[in-house]
């Protein structure tokens, strides 16, 4: 019934206590609650789930519970009747039901990567499962809600993700790009590299990089040419982070998506003027912006932009 | 050590009773340990026979004679005047000698320590009598001990020392210009490190023995003879037992007068000589880091060496004592600005050993040292708070090496140096840095031989030397006035001297100026004596009064006779001019009486007395600021003109400072003096001034090449160039030294201890080696800080206007004179209202000066940059107050960081100044990455709400909003981390578009 993130998922890595519950909501409760406890440790830490129960490890470790979750299947909106529908952006799903949540094609079947639900939908004999992506977590999420144009991240395309952090939406960009697409996941931060390698453990499509993004240089023998790169480093120099890597590995005419934490930059401006003054400085890089959208109210003084690179002269087109 | 091996011991025995003669016990002690020396037969001759005979042997003539001609008129260029200020301040100390031999010997030996002046123009003279010693020696034989000793000296004595003594000797050299370039600058180097090497003692002594040389090299043949006896026997101190060596130079050096031969030795020796008693005492200490906490002896001593060391970097650079001085420089790098400060140091000593005498026998007392630094400081004051300042500035800086290459480069690197030491001290020194430091250096020594000669030489130097005598009657009684001031100076100097020598030194000798504390006081307090008596007998005519109890009269003939008395002169001159005209009037009284009492205040603190004087001398300065400093600043800029008028701001701001010091140390009242002085001063400063800027610029020039044809006004401009900076640096220096110890004073009068300490932390960047003498170093430091800061201050205090003037540092000319007169203008400002107005002023034409000058000055531009970092702290300040230019800016930055601290410890504001400009600015606006109003928000994205977006109503998010719009910070993470867990329900999800679109093309 509702594809919607249990509370458990928020409790993130920590675990579900509330599996065996079933319910989504009530289970959500219980969970939450255990969750909570759990959380502490759980939230950050990546393995752990913290003593939850005694479940396998963090949020990597997936639940085997997928199988309890299984019948969660039940549980999740029990059997409910949810309907899953393709969003504009490709590769993006939006879960309907008594409530909507918004979906990722789960590339790994079975795990969730940090406590979020997981929504299984059976179309005839395969089944499908889906992993609801939370706004509040991750920014893309809500740009998507929020209502962005291009995402410019489908099936298929090369990202790179400049501040991938924990990976938890680098885990939702590898199933929108899916087996045949990549994600050059870069992160600076080794106590954050360290879950997002047990998240490219089991995602093939991620290749995780520990480097510091200032200095394409030294990752430069691990990554070619990328479509998309998509920036979460709230950094006051991100505009020039952005722009070292797309001279590096961004081809002519591919996109980028900032988000642009204002406070970052300068927290005594008004974010509006500073949201103005990293345009200009992305056009001076000949990063070309397309468009830009507040992330309000999933973050405060957030925007996103997106852009082009070296966009092909008009006239061809 | 390298010494005891190479040179013969034949002179020990020599040098050795004549230590022990002359009541040098300590030093004798220790020379005797040193050097193992067999007690010398009654019938033997003594070191002073050997000496006369030397003196009126035909080849000193000759290199007087030689000499002195280009020395009269003035420095041609800058290695030929270095020379031939060596010869010439041979060649007078010849004439000197030959005529007052008799005298010459009493008043070496005496004189070292009594004569301030003398020690003033002993360092000239040191410096002279290294190059006269080189000369000589290499015409006597002496050479070769010399050599070897020098380079035994070199090795042994402490790289820093060596390069120090390098240093001054190198500007001695530059100063006169130096005859034998090579043969000065090894000789001056060796000799110089030598001195340096027993460091405060042998600086000390040095200064003794540079009064005495000066008074020798005014004589010419005794103090080159001196310092060939100081040769020998620095030889032996070679061993870095630097107080031993030095006090046995000492020994030798009084020795030498008799004995010629080992002139460097001697120069070495002299400068220990004189300090044996005291260096004796220091010499322990001493020994070169010691040295600074020994006492403000030791500074002195330091002072004296770094004038030494000036001398010889003088002589280095004009011969390139490459190698030497590379080593040297390394040391001598902080030396080198310790040059600057030696060649203050020097005056100090001069002037220490002047005033010990006057007071008591110098040798043995170390307040005469104190006292020699305080009554140094007088005439010295200037020369030596100036000195002092770019010491310090060059100290802090590092610069040790690159002041002691630069010096040794002479016009650039010197400036370089200069600047350093400016900077340190008061980076409006610093604009000219590297020429100014020297000539700074070699200045206040001139003017210590300025003041000395004032009264003797009146009528024999050239006329310069006389102008500088009849200024210098002024001048001394600036210096009288000063002598507290000179205290102050001194301790500058000293500390800078220290600085260049060994941190150790340098702090001692700021100790004692800044704090007089304990050893420092008891010097002090004798110098304040001195200096009171100086002062008292000034009121009438200080100059003379002072000149007496200084050596005035020996060193005016040495005074290096042309330029460095003149500059000397002119420096006292100067200020006793500016006092006379503007302040002596208005500030001038005012100041004075407060210091009045001269002694007393310097007592108790020397600090207080210095920064009481200090202020009066800010006072007197602003309003010769007023009269004279926009002049000044402009001639600064402009050229000839310019010149004069830096000079004479110089001069001024150091008579002011000496005026300021005597002032607050007399406190009683000595207006009159002061007063009477500055009458007289008036006339002699005119001609001081004109002595002094055309010794500057001789000096600058000399080194630089130009010539001081046109005498003082030209010159000025020659310098200009080259000179400009050395010239405006002198000028810089002085004036910012002056003005350091002016706001140094001020300060200290308000907080008197903080500033103090403030000085040292500062200091100790630039003292941290000679870490002792955070006294003197802190006095030091402080003026120097206390210059950098207050420019910085000055500015915040006066106004934005000082400010730019700091930026004016960046060309240190400018900067100096804008430092000076910021300073002035500050203290004046803070002490009076009227200051303001000049302070404005002067900020406008430094401004323009500076930068101008700088430019032009080109070698300026290491200067500049040297002095940058030492103008940083002044334009730092003067920054601060009012952002002048960009390239400050630079300067600012690298000084700024240095200043910072310093800054930061003594003044707030300061520190603002000397963050880098741009902190400046940001001072008074946050640092921004972005500023709203340089930034176009397109309409559309006025607003970044929720709201405000499209589509909003019905939105997914919009239950969230409706939540989190009312949360701020932490209660925002709050809900949001709700929101998190997944039990958000926020309805249907829409997919149209609702982003912005930017102009799509």
């Amino acid at each position: 019934m509702r594809p919607g993130f249990s509370p458990r998922g928020g409790g993130g890595r920590g675990g579900f206590g509330g599996r065996g519950r079933g319910g989504g909501d009530r289970g959500g409760r219980g969970g939450f609650r255990g969750g909570r406890g759990g959380f502490g440790g759980g939230f950050k830490s990546p393995g752990g789930e913290g003593g939850f129960r005694g479940r396998g490890g963090g949020r990597g470790t997936p639940r085997g519970r997928g199988g309890g979750r299984g019948g969660g299947r039940g549980g999740f909106r029990g059997g409910a009747k949810v309907t899953v529908e393709p969003h504009r952006h490709e590769g993006v799903f939006i879960c309907r039901g008594k409530e909507d949540a918004l979906v990722t094609k789960n590339m790994v079947i079975g795990e969730s990567v940090y406590g979020e639900k997981r929504i299984n939908v059976e179309e005839g004999e395969t089944k499908i499962e889906y992993r609801a992506w939370n706004p509040f977590r991750s920014k893309l999420a809500a740009a998507i809600l929020g209502g962005i144009d291009q995402i410019h991240i489908k099936p298929g395309v090369k990202v790179m993700y400049l501040g991938a952090a924990s990976g938890t939406t680098v885990s939702h960009v590898s199933d929108i790009v899916g087996p045949e697409g990549l994600v050059y996941a870069v992160e600076f931060s080794h106590r954050s590299g360290r879950d997002l390698l047990n998240v490219a453990k089991k995602r093939t499509n991620i290749i995780p990089i520990i480097e510091d993004a200032r200095h394409p240089h030294k990752y430069r023998m691990l990554v070619g040419m990328v479509d998309v790169i998509f920036a979460d480093v709230a950094q006051p120099d991100q505009t020039r982070i952005v722009a070292l890597n797309a001279h590096n590995f961004l081809k002519n005419g591919g996109h980028f998506v900032i988000s642009i934490k204002a406070n970052c930059i300068d927290s005594t401006a008004a974010p509006e003027a500073v949201f103005a003054s990293e345009v200009k400085k992305m056009s001076a890089e000949n990063m070309k912006p397309q468009e830009q959208l507040t992330l309000e109210p999933y973050e405060r003084d957030h925007a996103v932009v997106v852009g082009i690179y070296r966009p092909p002269p008009k006239g061809k087109k | 050590m390298a010494e005891d091996s190479t040179v013969p011991s034949d002179l020990y025995q020599h040098v050795y009773s004549f230590l022990v003669e002359n009541k040098f016990a300590k030093a004798a002690k220790e020379f005797l340990r040193q050097a193992k020396v067999k007690p010398q037969d009654q019938n033997e001759d003594s070191l002073m026979d050997i000496f006369n005979f030397w003196v009126k042997s035909p080849e000193t003539k000759k290199r007087k004679a030689v000499t002195s001609g280009p020395a009269a008129v003035n420095g041609p260029s800058a290695k030929k005047a270095k020379k031939d200020a060596d010869s010439s301040s041979s060649e007078d100390s010849s004439s000197e000698e030959e005529q007052a031999a008799p005298a010459k010997k009493a008043v070496q030996v005496k004189a070292p320590p009594p004569k301030k002046p003398a020690a003033v123009a002993a360092k000239e003279s040191s410096s002279e009598d290294s190059s006269d010693s080189e000369d000589e020696a290499p015409a006597k034989t002496t050479a070769k001990k010399p050599a070897a000793v020098k380079a035994a000296v070199q090795p042994t004595a402490a790289a820093r020392k060596k390069d120090t003594s390098s240093s001054s000797e190198e500007s001695d050299s530059e100063e006169e210009p130096s005859k034998t370039p090579a043969k000065v600058v090894k000789p001056v180097t060796g000799t110089p490190k030598t001195v340096s090497t027993p460091v405060s003692a042998a600086q000390k002594k040095q200064d003794s023995s540079s009064e005495d040389s000066s008074s020798d090299s005014e004589d010419e043949p005794p103090a080159k003879s001196a310092v060939k006896a100081a040769v020998p026997v620095k030889t032996p101190p070679p061993a870095k037992p630097a107080a031993p060596a030095e006090s046995s130079s000492d020994d030798s050096s009084s020795d030498e007068e008799d004995a010629p031969p080992p002139k460097k030795p001697k120069t070495g020796q002299f400068s220990a000589v004189p300090p044996p008693g005291t260096l004796t005492a220091q010499a322990p200490v001493k020994t070169p880091a010691s040295v600074k906490t020994v006492t403000p002896k030791a500074a002195a001593k330091k002072d004296s060496s770094s004038s030494d060391s000036s001398d010889s970097s003088s002589e280095d650079e004009a011969k390139k004592p490459a190698v030497k001085a590379a080593p040297a420089k390394a040391a001598p790098a902080k030396k080198a600005p310790t040059k600057v400060a030696p060649a203050q140091k020097k005056d100090s000593s001069s002037s220490d050993s002047s005033s010990s005498e006057d007071e008591a026998a110098k040798p043995a007392v170390k307040v005469t040292p104190a006292k020699a630094a305080s009554a140094k400081s007088t005439p010295a004051k200037v020369a030596q708070a100036k000195a002092a300042p770019a010491k310090v500035t060059p100290a802090a800086e590092e610069s040790s090496s690159s002041s002691s290459e630069e010096s040794e480069e002479e016009p650039k690197k010197p400036a370089a140096k200069v600047a350093p030491v400016k900077a340190a001290a008061k980076r409006a020194p610093a604009k000219k840095t590297p020429a100014k430091v020297t000539p700074a250096a070699k200045e206040s020594s001139p003017s210590s031989s300025d003041s000395e000669e004032d009264e003797p030489p009146t009528p024999a130097k050239a006329t310069p030397a006389k102008a500088a005598p009849a200024k210098a009657t002024p001048a001394k009684a600036t210096p009288a006035k000063a002598a507290p001031a000179k205290k102050d100076d001194s301790s500058s100097s000293d500390s800078e001297s220290s600085e260049d020598e060994a941190p150790a030194k340098p702090a001692a000798t700021s100790k004692p100026v800044s704090t007089p504390k304990p050893g420092t006081k008891p010097a002090e307090s004798s110098s304040a004596s001195d200096s009171s008596s100086d002062e008292d007998e000034g009121p009438q005519k200080k100059p003379v009064t002072t000149p007496v109890s200084k050596p005035a009269p020996a060193k005016p003939p040495a005074a290096k006779t042309t330029n460095k008395p003149a500059e000397s002169s002119s420096s006292s001159s100067d200020s006793s001019s500016d006092e006379e005209p503007k302040k002596k009037p208005a500030t001038t009284p005012v100041s004075k009486p407060t210091p009045a009492k001269p002694t007393p205040t310097v007592k108790t603190t020397n600090k207080q007395a210095e920064s009481s004087s200090d202020s009066s001398s800010d006072e007197e300065d602003e309003p010769q600021k007023k009269a004279a400093t926009t002049p000044a600043s402009k001639p600064v800029a402009t050229s000839a003109k310019t010149t004069p008028a830096a000079k004479p701001a110089e001069s001024s701001s150091d008579s002011d400072s000496s005026s300021d010091e005597e002032a607050q140390k007399k406190t009683t009242t000595t207006p009159v003096p002061s007063k009477p002085a500055t009458p007289a001063k008036p006339a002699a400063k005119a001609a001081e001034s004109s002595s002094d800027s055309s010794d500057s610029e001789d000096e600058t020039p000399a080194a630089k090449t130009a010539k001081p044809a046109a005498a003082t006004a030209t010159k000025s401009p020659a310098a200009a160039s080259k000179p400009p900076v050395s010239a405006s640096k002198p000028a810089a220096e002085s004036s910012s030294s002056d003005s350091d110890g002016s706001s140094e004073d001020e300060k200290q009068a308000k907080t008197t201890v903080t500033p103090k300490a403030a000085p040292k932390p500062a200091v100790t960047p630039v003292n941290a080696k000679k870490a002792e003498s955070s006294s003197s170093e802190s006095s030091d430091s402080s003026d120097s800080e206390t210059e950098a800061k207050k420019t910085p201050a000055k500015p915040v205090v006066a106004n934005g206007k000082p400010v730019t003037k700091t930026p004016t540092s960046a060309a240190k000319t400018p900067a100096k004179k804008t430092a000076e007169s910021s300073s002035s203008s500050d203290s004046s400002s803070d002490e009076e209202e009227p200051s303001k107005t000049p302070a404005t002023k002067t900020p406008p034409a430094t401004k323009t000066p500076p930068a101008t000058k700088t430019p032009p000055a080109t070698k300026t531009p290491p200067a500049t940059k040297k002095q940058a970092a030492e103008a940083k702290a002044e334009s730092s300040s003067s920054e601060e107050s009012s952002e002048e230019e960009e390239t400050p800016a630079a300067t600012n930055g690298t000084q700024s960081a240095k200043k910072a601290t310093p800054k930061n410890k003594k003044i707030a504001t300061s520190t603002p100044q000397t963050f880098p400009r741009t902190k400046q600015k940001d001072s008074n606006a946050p640092f921004r990455r972005i500023r709203e109003e340089d930034v176009e928000v397109d309409p559309r994205l006025k607003d970044n709400s929720f709201d405000a977006k499209m589509g909003a109503n019905g939105d997914w998010g919009q239950k969230a909003n409706n939540v989190l719009k009312f949360t701020k910070g932490k209660s925002f993470r709050h809900e949001k981390t709700k929101k998190k867990r997944g039990s958000y329900r926020g309805g249907a999800i829409s997919t149209t578009v609702n982003s912005i679109k930017f102009d799509s093309d």
